[in-house]
Order: structure tokens, then sequence, then C-alpha cells
């Protein structure tokens, strides 16, 4: 399955430059199209099996075979892995096929594609692998083409410092998983889920919560939580399907996917998914407040999308892993689409991201409007779209966790149904505002609707986030969602015991919610386009997080720098020095002096060395 | 050689018995030995004088016969176990054929970048690659000596050798003073070297290896002062010939000194063949003294490791800074070596770490070396280090494949350089060595630092020159970008939460960096890209091959130091 | 203390004597080729120090070795250095009195004192497998040592162990010397562009120091 994907890469690399425009775009779509053929064969055979035996590990060889550490390169096929596989697959190939339409003339159009197949080449490694080192390599790998297609157009310096910001915070990330394996090891003494399951016991008590917790961090830094959140919004620097792709659809939630893949071990420690659960619901909230006030379309759809990892993060803390990755999967299907219409939307506007100079665009690009549509009420969480459902589940699960979070989570569906309804009506009504001359500036053309390449993804993620959440509906229990995924969370799965009625009486509270939302925003932002006094600087600013990390961090160890430049400088070190060597220079000339050219000084160093040696064994033979 | 032998049976049969050969232990041997000598009398027969391709090819296809020779040897030894020849002078064992296939391939690496070399310098005649084959040879016997004297004879077939080597290119005056250097303090190691084996003699009664070993285990030797001496005057000699601080000194000039494929065969092979036979001495004769020799390694591997990242530090010379690497590579082997003296399973964890890493190492070495000398220039001349700068955009195959030597070198993951370290590392844990194993980890961050330099450099815009304050602020920003794709390759095991305060220090480092003195260039030499020959490429390719794809699949050389330790025959 | 090993090894008085003489010849010998000024006065002291060691030869009952001292090291080597040292000229003198490196000779004779003071302390109170009396002499009476023109004793050992246990040394040696004559063949050979410039400089003529500026340490 992952072959495909590989295959399209190499190619790509080794003749994409020569293949070019848009042939390289297409067989990209291809390799990917061809993972995801794969995937749905893998999971007919799969959901032929009777539930019980869905759970293979295909190994291929042994990889690491060193020491005490042994590693095969093996994956994992059980149904979380697949559900996994198959949506990945199935939106990357869209957001590929989108991509050719709207990559085109750029000048680094294979490369994007390249790029676009390692990731998701690691992605797969990433969900399928059947030990943590092995999702390790996957982690990096999605880090590594996430950093690379952030700064694609590293011309900008914006472009470039994001791509830079976006790898230290998934650095700070990785620490800990690094240090959750290294722990994995130390205690069970290997690094296979399988085998860490069987042997959870080993970790019951603090280790399992450090390990959990340094995870945590892992997934903190991937999936954009609190306090690693905001290198995501910077990350929209990328273009829109990279946007897409890697910063709504499926990176981002690798950390969900993580903490789900280790469920077992997570169930051993209360305490770990109780900052979970409270870390995931302080975000979902923080991140819909931040993007009510935002200006830049992919801003605030980023921000949407922090704001619903949150819930998922949320949903895992409850113990509820069947309704985070329900969530996962219809997040990806409208986020997806949210993103490729925005993108539709900018690519219309040659370029323009601003809201404010947006406006009355369902005359222009229908299309995207009513995708969009579907989209919108989809995540406001309008029944019966699909995120009303999973949005739902979620929360319901929550509730039986705890009520003060299921509260929290309320506000933000009422927010969350807020600011998406004001992008919305920014977006496509009031007046066209893109006619308006801008200071510095000229007014835009009339905007064009995309290519066909280009609607196509938005029709079929449409129709998806419409319907998916037929996978899950309450009321059918024999052939659904839950029951297929409920094996891999045997032994940890957390049974909701809410009554129908209290079930009914929650979802119904959710929609209205929702319509609440839609209905503040209505009437707010239906046909005004400034309120100063919604868009509060504190929110405009993240709640001002850079500056804080800028002040505590940042500022200091620049001053640092500084300091280092300014004091330390060329004249007091000739040259290629850094820090530690200027050290050597000003206190050690001796040791300069030791390397003199002389070779009767080089022997002295050898009669040093030998009568320091013997002196040593004389004294041992003595005492 | 045969025709003495025969001569010596005809006239004494009577009277001895002449020990029994194995020729296959000896095999790779007679392949290079013979075969360099063949090439050096057919050379001096025919008329017109052999060109450097014919001469080239003859050297690869020595040294292949001899890897073949080896790989042959190696599944002897796995079928029918390690065994004794020539009235045990001689040992096969995995440990041995180890070393022979790790001096073989560095051998025929040689070959294939001396090509490009000699062609660029002018040097006509086989004696470059005679010299480096018979050198050669000299390794494979101390790695196979189980007799002190063959470890002396090796040792010095090995130097001499080198030392000619190192002075090979005569239009070079720093060439030959590197060999005049080489050669006096080399004659001075090796005679404290003979002294140790006339004490160890004198102590003992033999100067067998095996005999060595069994004498101190039969016997209880109350003051043992004098096998003590000899023991100490023995290090001396190896850590001379391993460049062990402080016996390196040597180290710098003669890398910088010596033709550079020549330096790469030095760093590589010396260095493999002085461990070679210090594990095989060291561990499987004086074991039993091992309190008392553990404590010294200990030392050595410390100053070892310190001096030799800080030093390489504040290099401005490209091969003198990989020569202060080599001295850092040198204190990991050390550390393997140190582990080696613990007792039974953890022992031979260390000599297989420690194998392991001379294995890895060769290839790094011999794959940077090869690119330093590709980049050299005629004259063999330019190795400043700002020479490299901006290298990415000139040559961008070439700066990767440095890059990843490098990064191997720094211990990044999925490198052999890594596993390497790895390895050693645990060794030392396992024998409860964990301050040495710590210090190892600093030294192992401070060489980051060099090698992230050279990296940062190639892979630096061009508009760094500037020494403008406004720029540098600038740069700070753009540099900082290279610095993050650098670090995600930053090695796992040195802590990564150091790791925003490395960017940070590299940013610093940068702009130090960007001072008008160093960085300067001439502009001509900017645009140069170097012509680089074929059969450079193939070297650097399969040293790349090595380096990344045991990287990321370590099983099967990993097993095959762990093959080769089990089967050490002690 | 050598002198007790000796009597503890069976040594009689003229033993000792023997010894101390030639003992003290073969260190005058030695320092007189390290500190004279004029190279054939070095080259004779070389002399000095080898017939000193052939002495103690004889006195092991070496007799073969120390006869192949003098013949092939005092005899032809020496000789052949002194032919060298002609060719060049013996009127060159070393200025050997100044010494631009600090503490280079203190500190060069405190590290050899203390390593060579060391390691006869380290050998004084040692036990000596080999070198006493009983172990030397004629070998378990393989040839007849006493008859005149019989091979001695020494000789046939010599030469069997040469062919068993030093089989393979031997040969190796053999590599050994065909690398020495290449080597100095192609470090003797210059090519005719060669010839106008001196290629190997003396060391000590241009030291390349570690520091990026080329300073000459005083």
């Amino acid at each position: 399955m992952p072959l495909f994907a590989l295959v399209g890469f190499l190619v790509l690399l080794a003749f994409g430059r020569r293949i070019g425009d848009p042939v390289a775009g297409w067989i990209g779509t291809l390799a990917i199209a061809g993972s995801f053929v794969a995937a749905c064969i893998t999971f007919a055979g799969l959901s032929h099996l009777p539930s019980g035996a869905r759970e293979f590990t295909q190994t291929y060889f042994t990889w690491i075979s060193v020491g005490g550490l042994h590693v095969n390169a093996a994956i994992l096929i059980d149904p979380l892995s697949m559900t996994m596989a198959m949506f990945v697959t199935g939106v990357s190939m869209l957001i590929h096929l989108y991509s050719i339409g709207y990559m085109k003339k750029d000048r680094d159009y294979s490369k994007f594609f390249v790029y676009l197949n390692l990731f998701v080449f690691s992605m797969l490694i990433l969900v399928l692998a059947n030990n943590l080192l092995l999702t390790f390599v996957g982690w990096e790998g999605v880090g590594v083409c996430s950093y690379w297609l952030v700064s694609f157009w590293f011309e900008r310096d914006s472009a470039a410092s994001a791509g830079k910001k976006a790898f230290i915070y998934n650095r700070v990330g990785d620490v800990g998983f690094l240090l959750a394996m290294f722990l994995v090891f130390s205690k069970v003494g290997t690094l296979n889920y399988l085998s860490v399951f069987a042997n959870r016991h080993v970790l019951a008590g603090g280790t399992a919560t450090a390990v959990m917790l340094l995870l945590f961090l892992a997934a903190t830094g991937k999936s954009a939580q609190i306090p690693l959140f905001n290198w995501l919004p910077d990350a929209m620097e990328g273009p829109t399907p990279v946007s897409a792709l890697i910063h709504a659809a499926t990176m981002v939630t690798a950390g969900v996917y993580l903490l789900c893949r280790m469920n077992e071990v997570l169930a051993l420690t209360p305490d770990a998914m109780w900052v979970i659960a409270i870390v995931g619901g302080v975000t979902a909230f923080v991140a819909a407040t931040i993007a009510s006030a935002q200006q830049d379309i992919k801003k605030v759809l980023a921000f949407s999308t922090v704001s619903q990892i949150g819930y998922m993060v949320l949903a895992v803390g409850s113990g509820a892993y069947i309704a985070a990755i329900f969530l996962m999967v219809c997040h990806a299907f409208y986020k997806g689409l949210l993103f490729l219409g925005a993108g539709s939307v900018i690519h219309g506007l040659e370029d323009e991201q601003d809201l404010k100079r947006m406006g009355r665009l369902r005359k222009w690009l229908p299309w995207t409007y009513a995708t969009f549509l579907v989209a919108w009420l989809s995540i406001a969480g309008v029944p019966p779209f699909s995120g009303f459902w999973s949005k739902g589940d979620v929360l319901t699960n929550v509730y039986a966790k705890s009520p003060a979070l299921w509260a929290l989570g309320v506000v933000t569906a009422v927010l969350t149904g807020y600011y998406m309804s004001r992008l919305f009506f920014l977006a496509f009504y009031g007046k066209d505002r893109w006619k308006d001359p801008v200071p510095g500036g000229a007014a835009h053309h009339s905007p064009h609707e995309s290519p066909w390449v280009m609607r196509l993804p938005l029709v079929i993620l449409a129709v998806f986030s419409a319907l998916a959440g037929a996978f899950d509906l309450p009321w059918v229990h024999h052939y659904d969602f839950a029951s297929w995924l409920a094996p891999v969370f045997a032994h940890s799965l957390y049974l909701d015991h809410e009554g129908t009625v209290a079930q009914w009486v929650l979802a119904t509270i959710d929609a209205v919610m929702a319509f609440v939302g839609i209905g503040v925003a209505w009437h707010l932002w239906k046909s005004k386009v400034n309120r100063p006094e919604l868009e509060r600087k504190f929110l405009i600013n993240v709640w001002y997080w850079d500056d804080f990390y800028d002040t505590v961090i940042g500022r200091p160890s620049q001053s640092l720098a500084r300091f280092c430049a300014g004091v330390v400088d060329a004249r007091v070190i000739d040259g290629a020095v850094n820090g530690a060597a200027s050290l050597v220079r000003a206190t050690g000339s001796q040791a300069r002096r030791l390397q003199s050219g002389y070779v009767r000084n080089y022997a002295l160093g050898i009669a040093f060395g030998t009568a320091a040696i013997v002196v040593f064994v004389l004294s041992r033979t003595w005492w | 050689m045969r025709v003495a032998l025969l001569i010596a049976s005809a006239s004494l049969h009577g009277g001895i018995a002449m020990p029994h050969i194995a020729y296959l232990a000896i095999l790779p041997e007679i392949v290079m030995l013979g075969g360099a000598i063949l090439l050096l009398a057919v050379a001096s027969l025919v008329r017109s004088a052999l060109n450097v391709t014919v001469i080239t090819v003859s050297t690869l296809v020595i040294s292949l016969a001899s890897l073949a020779a080896a790989l042959w040897q190696f599944f002897d030894v796995q079928s029918h176990g390690a065994y004794t020849t020539l009235d045990h002078a001689v040992v096969l064992d995995g440990f041995s054929v180890l070393v022979t296939v790790l001096v073989a391939s560095a051998m025929a690496l040689t070959a294939l970048v001396g090509d490009g070399y000699q062609r660029r310098e002018g040097l006509a005649g086989p004696e470059f690659n005679v010299l480096a084959m018979v050198s050669a040879t000299g390794a494979m016997l101390m790695g196979e000596a189980n007799d002190l004297v063959i470890v002396f004879l090796g040792l010095e077939i090995l130097s001499i050798a080198l030392y000619v080597l190192a002075a090979f290119n005569r239009r070079r005056a720093e060439s030959g003073e590197a060999a005049l250097k080489y050669f006096l303090l080399g004659g001075f190691s090796s005679a404290i070297f003979v002294y140790g084996i006339a004490l160890t003699y004198g102590a003992t009664g033999t100067t067998n290896l095996t005999q060595i070993a069994d004498f101190l285990a039969k016997n209880v030797v109350v003051s043992d002062g004098l096998l003590l001496a000899g023991l100490t005057l023995l290090l001396v000699g190896f850590a001379f010939k391993v460049a062990a601080v402080p016996f390196h000194m040597w180290t710098p000039d003669v890398y910088q000194g010596s033709p550079t494929p020549i330096t790469g065969f030095m760093s590589a092979v010396a260095k493999a063949a002085g461990f070679a036979a210090l594990i095989r001495v060291f561990v499987s004769s004086f074991g039993v003294l091992r309190v008392d020799w553990q404590p010294i390694i200990y030392a050595l591997a410390v100053v070892t490791l310190l001096v030799g990242a800080v030093l390489a530090l504040i290099q401005t010379d490209i091969k003198r800074m990989l020569a202060y690497s080599s001295i850092n590579h040198a204190g990991f082997v050390l550390l393997g070596l140190e582990a080696a003296g613990a007792l039974g399973k953890v022992g031979a964890r260390g000599v297989s770490s420690a194998l392991y890493y001379l294995f890895a190492y060769t290839f790094m070495a011999i794959g940077s070396f090869a690119i330093v000398s590709v980049l050299g220039g005629r004259g063999d001349a330019a190795h400043e280090i700002s020479n490299y700068k901006g290298l990415g955009k000139r040559q961008p195959f070439l700066a990767l494949a440095f890059a990843v030597l490098l990064l191997s070198q720094a211990g990044a993951p999925f490198t052999t350089g890594f596993w390497a370290k790895l390895q050693v590392v645990a060794a030392a844990v396992d024998a409860n060595s964990v301050p040495l194993a710590v210090i190892a980890m600093v030294s192992a961050a401070v060489a980051a630092f060099f090698y992230l330099r050279v990296v940062l450099l190639m892979y630096s815009p061009k508009k760094f020159v500037s020494d403008q304050e406004g720029d540098r602020l600038e740069n700070l920003d753009a540099s900082g970008d290279a610095v993050a794709s650098t670090s995600a390759r930053e090695p796992l095991w040195s802590g990564s939460g150091r790791q925003t305060a490395l960017v940070n220090e590299l940013n610093a480092t940068l702009l130090l960096e960007s001072s008008p003195e160093t960085i300067e260039v001439p502009d001509e030499r900017e645009g140069d890209v170097v012509n680089v020959p074929v059969l450079a490429v193939v070297a650097i390719g399969i040293c790349i091959a090595v380096t990344v794809g045991f990287g990321v699949f370590p099983a099967p050389l990993a097993d095959f130091a762990h093959k080769a330790s089990l089967l050490f025959m002690p | 203390m050598t002198l007790t090993l000796l009597a503890a090894g069976g040594a009689t008085i003229p033993d000792i004597i023997v010894f101390a003489v030639s003992a003290a010849v073969i260190i005058m010998g030695a320092f007189g080729v390290v500190t004279s000024r004029n190279p054939v006065h070095a080259a004779l002291s070389l002399v000095m120090t080898l017939f000193g060691v052939a002495v103690l030869f004889i006195e092991q009952d070496a007799n073969f070795l120390a006869a192949v001292q003098v013949i092939v090291y005092a005899g032809a080597i020496v000789v052949l250095f002194l032919f060298v040292i002609m060719f060049l000229g013996v009127d060159r003198r070393e200025n050997i009195e100044a010494e631009p490196l600090v503490g280079q000779r203190p500190l060069a004779l405190i590290f050899v004192g203390v390593a060579v003071a060391s390691l006869v302390a380290l050998l004084v109170s040692s036990h000596w497998v080999t070198g006493a009396h009983g172990v030397v002499g004629p070998i378990n009476g393989s040839v007849n040592p006493g008859s005149p023109g019989a091979p001695s004793g020494e000789v046939a050992q010599l030469g069997k162990q040469l062919f068993t246990t030093y089989l393979f040394a031997f040969e190796a040696t053999a590599a050994l010397l065909v690398i020495a004559v290449v080597g100095a063949v192609v470090l003797a050979r210059r090519e005719r562009r060669d010839l106008e410039k001196p290629s190997v400089e003396s060391p000590d003529d241009e030291p390349s120091s570690d520091s990026s500026e080329k300073e000459v340490l005083r």
C-alpha cells in the first residue's frame, strides 16, 4: 500500500523535472489512487473476517537487530489502521487531483508532487507501523515533508520563517516521543505495539502516566494543541492544498491517532486521561475564540482546525476513542473541503486571503459556494450533516466523563457555529468588496470559477461531508463504525451508559447550539463588515501567545545571541570560531602552543604520555 | 618467498618439522602482496610506461580478489571455526576476517579515488598503488597476527609504506614535511613498541599471544612490574598508531600534508589495523590484567574524546578538521575497547561495538576524504573550509554527499555513524562505565558543531559574505532555516532537549562566521566547478551506500561484527 | 639493580664487571650519537654502542648474534651511514644550541627521566622468566656443542626457530624489505623537472602550526 506512494515519489524524484507540468501531477495522483485502491481491497478483505480476527502483522524484514533492540519493518493491519489508511489515501487522492489545477504554472510543479507523495508515504508508514520506532520514522517523515511544504515558497520570508516555526515546535514535541520510546523500551524491552500491550501490566502506575504524558507532548506538537499550537496558523503560508492535506485532514490528526493507538496503555492511567481531556477542551475553546476574530480566511480555518482537534483530544481523554476517530474522519472530509473551497476562492481572487476584501462571491463562484455551504453546515453541527453526528458523539461521551468539560464543549460548539458563519457570510454574502480599490493596490478583476480538476474533489468531498454521519448513526448498531473499530479498543473502551433519552436530549442541545451560533452570526455579520468590539486585539493576536513565548523564551535567548555577537566579536575571535572554541582560544593558548609543528615537540607529547602511563602503572604495583 | 621456503625445507628436512601452513588463512595477504609485486615487476619490464587506467584496473582486480578471499575465509570460519596456523603465528577467526574485509575494501576504494588524483597531479607509474597495496598487506597482517613479532612486522610494513606515500607528491613541500614528521615519530614509537615486546617476552618467555594468555592463566605473577611495563610500552606504540591523545600530535600535520586519497586510506586502514591488533593483544592475551589496563584506556578515551572534539572546532583547514575528528573517533573506539575489558558477554559486546565502529568509520572517512580530494583542485591545495561555502549551489550532489557523510560522522540517525556511536556507548554503559559514556556523548555534541558548521557553510547563500550589520541580522533569520533542516538529523542520543538551544547557538555561530576575514573568498573560486572524476563518484557512491544503507538496515553489518566478536579466538 | 638480577642468576664477579663496563660504553655511545655536532662523530658513537651490545651478547653466550651485530651493523650499516654523510659533506654542522621552543628541553628531560626511572623501578621488582643463566646455553643437545667445526648449538637453534616458530615472521620480513627498497627508490628518484627545486624540506624550516597564522613561537 505505501509502496505505491513510494514508487510515485521515486519516479517523480527521478524524472519529475523532465516530465513537468501537468503529467507529473497525474503520475502523483495515480500513485496515490493506487494506494487507495490497495487500501480498499485490504479493507474489504478485512471486513469479511469475523471481528475478533481482524488483526494482522505483516512482517517484511528484520530492520534493526542491535543488542537487545529488535525491530522489524512490519505493518499492523487492524480496523484502526485500515480506517486511517483508507481516509488518508482517499482524501490525499482528491487533494492531489485538486493540486493539479491549483499548482498549475508554479515553477516547482513537479517538486510539489514529489513532496506530496513522500508525505503520503510517510503518513502511511506512521499509520500502519506495528511498532513505535517505525511510527516515529513516519512521524519524522511527515514532519520533514510538512516543513518543506510550508516553506515551499521559500522566497517569501514569512513562508521560510513559518516553516522554521513549525519545525521547532514539532521538535519540542518529538523530544516527548523519543523519551516515551526510551521509557517503554527500558521497561518492556520491546517497541512492538502488540507486545507492549500484552505486557502492559509492567507499565502500570507512574510509568504509564509518564509514557502517556510524554506521548501527549508529542501529540500536542504534531496536532497543534496547547501549549504548542500556534505553529499551525503560521503554517498556512504553504500552498492551500498543503494546508488542506497536511494541516487539516491528515498529519495534524497523527497525534490523536497515536493516543488512540496507545489506548491500552492510556487506560492504565486516569491521571493522564484527565490531563489530556482538559487540555483538549481548553484548546478547543481558546482556538474557537481566536478563530472568531481573524481576518485571513485561512487563519480562521487553521484555528478552527486546532479547535476541532481539541475536540478529538477531549474525546480521547474521555475514553471515547471511537468518537475521536469518527470525528477525525468526518473532520477530514469537511475541513479538507473548507480548505479546498478557500483555495478555490483565493485562486479565483488571485491570491486574496483577506475576508474583508471578499463578499458576494456566491454569484461568481457557484460551485465553490454550494460545496462550501455543505461544509459550513457540517462543521457548525447542523443535522443531518456529518459534523452533527460526530461532534454529538464526542459531546455525549464527554458528558459522561465530566459535565463541566461538556459545558465547555457546548460553548465551543456555539462559537464554532458563530465563526464559521461569520466566515461564510463575509465571503459569500454582502457587497462585492473585492471591487474596492485598496490603498497601494488595484481592485481585483472579476473572480473566476476554478477548472474541473479542482471542482471535482470539492463535489466528492461535499457528498462525504454531508453523508459521512451515516457511518455511525446511533440507531444502527449492527454493521457500523463503532462495532468495526471496537475490537481495537476492546480492553479500554469506555462504554457510554447514558440512556437513550439522555442521548436524545444532548443531541438536541447540540443542534440548538449550532443554530444559536449561526443565528448570532447571521444577525451580526450578514451585512456589516467591521465590528471592532467583537474583534478584540486580544483575540486577533492569539491571546498574545506568541508574545508570551517571545518574552519568556525568545527574547532572552536572542539577547544572549546578540550579546555573544556584540561582545565576543570578530575582533576577539578571528574567524570561523564558535562559542565553545572561543573558550579554548582565550584560556588555552598553551593548548595551541603544543601543536607547534616541531617534531621534537610532538615527541615530547609521546614522552609525556609514556611517562604518565608508566607512573600510573608503577603506582598500582606499589600500592 | 616461495623459493626461500623450498631451499629451507630442502636443506633442513631431516632436522626440523616444518609448520603446517593453512594457505587459506594468509590467502588475502598473498593475493595483495603478490599482486602488488607482480604489478611492479610488469610495470618495470614493459617498454612503455603503463597508463593510469591499467594500473587502477589491476589494483582493483587485486583488491577485489583479496576481498573475495577474505569472504571465502569468512565462510570457512563460520563452518569450521577459528584456527591458528603457521605454528600459531597467524590466527584465522571472525575478527581477522572482518579486518581483512575492511582493509581490502578500503584499498579498492582508495584505488578508485587515487585514479583521478594521479591524473590530476600528473603522477605516473605504479608505485602509488603498489605502496598502498603493500601497506594494506601490513594492515591485514596486524589483524590476524597471533604473535607480537608478526604484529610488529605488520605495523612496520604498514607504516613504512605510509611514510613513503605521505611524501608521494613531491611537488608539495607540506607533503615531504608531513612524511618526515610521520617517519621520525613513527620510528620513535616503534622503538618503544619493540621494547614493549622485549619486556613482555622477558616476563612471559614467549611472544606468541596464545601462549602469553596461557602463561598468565597458569601462573599467578606476584610482582608483575615487568609485564606491566611491557604492556604499557605496547600500548604506547598502538596509541601512536591509532592517534590517541597525547600520542596524536602528528595526526593533523600528516593528514594535512599527505596526498588526500592517502589521508583517507591512512585514517581508515592504519586506525583499523592499529585498533585490531590493540584489541587482540589486550583482550585475548592480557585479559587477565584487565584491572590494570582498563583505567589507562579509560583515561586515554576521555582525553582523546575531548581533545579531538575541541581542537577540531578551531580548525580552518578541512583536512586538519577531519584529522581531529578522526582523533575524536579514535576516542569512541577506545570506549568500545574499554568495555571489551569486561568479562563475558559484555566484553564480547565491547569488541563487536569497536569493530562495528571501525567498519563504519572506514567508509565515512574514505568517502569524506574522497570528496575533499576531488575538491582540492590541482595541486591538492584548496582545503580551506571557507572554500566550501556555497558548495550546495555549485555542486549540489557533491555537497549532498559530503553533508551525508559529515552527518554520519556526527552520528545522525539512520546512518552507520549513529549505530556505531550507539553501540560503543551502550557497551560502555553495560560495562558500568557510565561517566565515560556521558563524556562520549558530550564530545559527540561538541563534535556535531564542527560537522554541522561545514554543512551549513555549504548551504549558505552567497550574500553571506557581506559583513554589514543589517545583513548579519538578516542572516540570523535566513540561516535559521538551514539550521532547522540540519538539526532534523540531530543525534538522537545526545539529548534532544538541547535542540532549541542548539539552534540559537548555531545562529550565534553563524553570526561569527560571517565576519569577513574567514568567509571572504576570491570571486573566481566562488564560481569554480570542479570536474569530478567518474571513478571518484563511484567510490563516493559506495561509501554513501554503505553509510546510509547499513544505517537504515543496520542488521547485516551488526551481525557481521557480532559474529566476528563471537568467533574471536583468544 | 640489574647486578642483583645477574647475581641471582648465578653471575660471577667477572660477569658483573664486563656487564658494567659494556653498559657504560653503550650509554656513552648513545649519548654521543645525539649530542655530537659533527655527524661523523655521531656515526662513530653509534659504532661504539653497537660494539657494547655485541659484548653483552657474548656475555650471554650468544656468540653468533654478537658476530652478526658487529659484521652487519657496525660493519655494513654504519659504514653506509658514513658514506652518505661524506657524500653530503662533513662540514655541515647542526646548530643545536638555540632552542626556540620554550621549556622543550627541561620538559623533555623531566618526562624522559620520569619514564625511565619508573620503568627501571618496575623492572627491579619483577619476576623474570627469561635471561637467567640456566635458560641459555646448548639447547637439549640437538647438536654436539663442543666439537670444533660443527655448527654451534646457537646457530642451529636460531635456524630452527627461524623456520618453525618464526617462519611467518621471516617471510613477512621479506615483504618489509621489499617495501623499504621500493619506498627508497620512490623517494630518491627525481623527475627531471623536480631537479630544479629541492623537494623535501627539513621539517624545522617551516613548521606548519595549528593556528591559522603561521607564527614561530619563541
